[in-house]
């Protein structure tokens, strides 16, 4: 600007010299006298030059009032923005994630539970991971928004985009109760600890059993949750949320409101340089044959239906009768149900986690220790389905009515010796559904090393050793690498 | 006798209601250099609670659930601001920050807001580091940016807790009789450090060096954030031989292992200067925060 303003003055003064030039020139064509022409030429050099002079007052003028734009623009109130929000709006954020992975077991399915594509395994040999764009930003002064896209590459597959959020949040200008917010759309619900967070931000490569299990590595259904902040010198929050059903712990939502939600939540720092959060959760809700989008066969259409009950009142009771018809009747275990049927019925979560993080000197940049755990539990009220085919070519749709629990927990420290590199151990274990009667109970215990180079870039090595079915082992190597690109989420707790 | 009684309710009362309101205004500050600043405006009319401590970094601070629960509480929100915060302060704004303090309202106050900020960048990008994308935010080792900050603070707590407006009035003017002294009596000593050659690590010490007429002559961090590298390193060992710096300036809070690398290899030595209030022990407000800062400066400069 004031580059400009000096260009344009030495033009204002150059130009009325040029013009003086060449009237001079012109009017000698008359041939005055010398005097005369001196006197003009006097005469028209004043002139110019009170013109200049009036040019450039108005050229001061305009460039003090450039300036003060200048003060203006760098005030207070426009900085401020800049603050608390990105400089783009929606500001864009990638992620790209890749692994070079290496297996010594063939199958790795958790017997008991049926487990999606988005908790399998990663395909052995190299790989995409799961890759994420994400755009966010304010709304306006009350809303704000975010879309997040989750591209995994099945190796073999058409890339699969899934939506993972695309939800609306209130902002703390949006005139609700202190403390509140609503949160609707679909989005990485709270749930215990990991589920909030998006996997690139975990500490190991896959995430640990129960959430494998128990929400098919995350429960994002479509809904509305609504959470408190108190004005409590400890930190304490309590929410609950209204969701479809249609992603695990639930599906094959009907009416689009089967599932509830409760939590509660404190935390709060032991000294400077240690804080903690504890939460309680429950996800309660009603499925209708979940899993089951494989067997396309109403109930109606079914030529031969056979009922098993479950009832483990019953089968304390009378261990031998059930037995017997188990053996009997099928001469099959009832695993297959669960980890392969299509389940309607009621089912409840349980969640509990615990965090604790201390970083020694108080910049956990530099060296920390943190450990998590958590612990599900979940009840299952209901029926699962299982399609067969039988010597006659027909499918016979099985059912199995079930009250069973399950549960399982698992446990992780990280530790950060030095500000790059990082090590850390998890312990996880499942306790299948007891109608499954599995005898078995998968367990895996994990190592990982990272490398981190800035905040956003982290190359990490896992070991996993898996024994999920009591056959075989699987030993497990990753090299996986997440880079970011763009805007990233604020570092959370 | 029940007159009597009455009169000593009524005096009771009248040292409670005030103590009371005493705790209404509850300050949360980013930083120890504005917390203290908190202490010496509100005095105890305020409730002041710091999110860092003199040793830590307030680039990387995690949001953790204390200090959602504070943010929570807080009628005044009092930080450095220039997205030296960037990484945790919105979202404690977000999670728990009622709508007074909120940017745009009084209770929302960012230092950088009202001071000439220093190394503003030209162009954004992640290679050039990622912590100071709205120019240097340390703007506290200035004494003026102190007193400026001081003015804006009273006048924040005045429209936050009216009532108090008079206490505060106050107590900023005696902080600013006894601030002027003091930087009258800085400013005096700072002549005697002019032209003193210093290493720096990381672009923390900008004001400090910009009042006092320190000569920076390489900084250990080429790019604010990104830890010093070893090649960097190698080659400011021949630029700190030949420009015979004084000394290197370290912060509690940075790693030392690159400035004794240098210190080791060069025989400059390291400084360790407070920083911020609790940065060292003796640095216990800001007063002694910047006279600690000079006597450690001078001690540098006179070794022979
Ligand atoms: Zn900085």
């Amino acid at each position: 600007m004031r580059v400009v303003m000096r260009i344009a003055r030495s033009a204002a003064v150059a130009l009325p010299a040029l013009l003086a030039g060449t009237q001079a020139v012109s009017q000698s064509g008359t041939v005055p006298s010398a005097t005369d022409l001196t006197a003009e030429i006097q005469a028209l050099k004043l002139e110019y030059e009170a013109r200049i002079r009036a040019l450039e007052t108005q050229l001061s003028t305009i460039e003090a009032k450039s300036r003060a734009v200048e003060r203006e623009a760098a005030s207070p109130v426009r900085r401020a923005k800049s603050t608390l929000d990105n400089a783009f709006n929606p500001s864009i954020g990638i992620v790209l994630d890749g692994r070079y992975a290496s297996f010594s077991a063939e199958e790795s399915a958790i017997p008991g539970f049926a487990t999606g594509h988005e908790s399998e395994r990663a395909p052995e040999g190299l790989s995409l991971g799961h890759s994420e764009v994400t755009a966010s930003g304010n709304i306006d002064d009350k809303f704000r928004g975010n879309l997040t896209l989750g591209l995994g590459a099945h190796p073999g597959e058409a890339t699969e985009v899934e939506l993972e959020e695309a939800y609306v949040q209130t902002l703390p200008g949006a005139g609700l109760p202190e403390g509140m917010r609503i949160k609707t759309g679909r989005a990485l619900w709270t749930f215990g600890y990991l589920n909030e967070q998006h996997a690139h931000g975990d500490d190991f490569a896959d995430r640990p059993l129960p959430y494998r299990a128990f929400l098919d590595n995350t429960f994002n259904d479509d809904g509305v949750e609504l959470s408190f902040v108190l004005p409590s010198a400890l930190y304490s929050e309590v929410g609950g949320g209204l969701f479809r059903g249609d992603d695990t712990p639930f599906g094959g939502s009907d009416n689009g409101l089967r599932a509830r939600s409760v939590y509660a939540r404190i935390g709060g720092d032991i000294g400077r340089d240690a804080a903690w959060r504890i939460g309680g959760y429950l996800l309660d809700g009603k499925s209708l044959n979940r899993g089951g989008g494989g067997h396309a066969h109403g109930h109606e259409e079914v030529a031969h239906e056979e009922e098993h009950e479950d009832e483990h009142e019953e089968e304390h009771e009378d261990e031998h009768a059930h037995e017997e018809v188990h053996e009997d009747e099928h001469g099959e275990d009832f695993a297959g149900f669960f980890s392969g049927g299509a389940f309607s019925g009621d089912t409840q979560l349980y969640g509990i986690d615990v965090r604790f993080a201390v970083a020694p000197t108080g910049n956990a940049r530099e060296s920390e220790v943190v450990l998590q755990a958590e612990y599900f539990w979940r009840k299952e009220d209901g029926t699962y389905a299982l399609a067969e085919e039988e010597e006659d070519g027909m499918e016979h749709l099985e059912e199995l009515r079930t009250d069973s629990i399950a549960h399982g927990w698992y446990i992780q420290g990280v530790y950060k010796p030095l500000p790059r590199w990082r090590i850390g151990a998890r312990y996880a274990w499942l306790s299948p559904p007891d109608g499954a009667e599995i005898d078995h109970d998968p367990h895996a215990f994990g190592m990982m090393v990272d490398w981190t180079n800035s905040e956003f870039g982290r190359v990490r090595l896992q070991y996993n050793h898996e024994a999920l079915d009591g056959h075989e082992k699987d030993n497990q190597f990753i090299l996986q690498y997440v880079m970011s690109l763009g805007a990233h989420a604020a570092h959370s707790f | 006798m029940s007159r009597h009684l009455a009169r000593a309710l009524l005096a009771a009362l009248a040292v409670i209601v005030p103590a009371c309101a005493a705790a209404d205004a509850r300050v949360f500050a980013c930083e120890p250099e504005w917390a203290a600043l908190a202490g010496e405006i509100g005095g105890d009319n305020v409730t002041v609670y710091s999110a860092t401590h003199g040793r830590q970094d307030a680039h990387y601070i995690r949001a953790r659930p204390s200090l959602i629960a504070q943010v929570r509480r807080a009628d005044i929100v009092f930080c450095s601001g220039a997205e030296l915060e960037v990484g945790w302060l919105p979202l404690l704004m977000e999670r728990g920050a009622r709508r007074e303090v909120q940017p745009g309202q009084p209770g929302h106050l960012m230092a950088a807001d009202h001071v000439e900020v220093m190394e503003r960048p030209e162009r954004i990008d992640r290679s050039l580091g990622d912590i100071h994308p709205s120019g240097n935010p340390h703007v506290h080792l200035d004494p003026d940016n102190v007193a400026r900050l001081a003015v804006e603070l009273a006048g924040r707590l005045a429209r936050v807790d009216p009532a108090n407006e008079g206490a505060y009035r106050s107590r900023l003017a005696d902080f600013q009789a006894r601030w002027g002294t003091a930087t009258k009596r800085w400013r005096a000593r700072a002549e005697g450090l002019r032209g003193m050659k210093v290493v720096v690590h990381h672009a923390a010490w900008a004001y400090l060096l910009g009042w006092t007429g320190l000569d920076r002559v390489a900084t250990l961090e080429r790019t604010p954030g990104v830890p010093p590298t070893a090649s960097h390193l190698r080659r400011l060992v021949e630029r700190v031989r030949t420009t015979s710096a004084d000394a290197i300036l370290l912060a509690p809070h940075h790693r030392g292992d690159a400035a004794d690398w240098l210190s080791q290899r060069t025989g400059v030595p390291v400084v360790e200067l407070p920083f911020t209030v609790g940065g060292r022990d003796e640095a216990s407000d800001l007063f002694a925060l910047f006279d600690v800062t000079l006597t450690l400066l001078e001690e540098a400069n006179n070794r022979p």
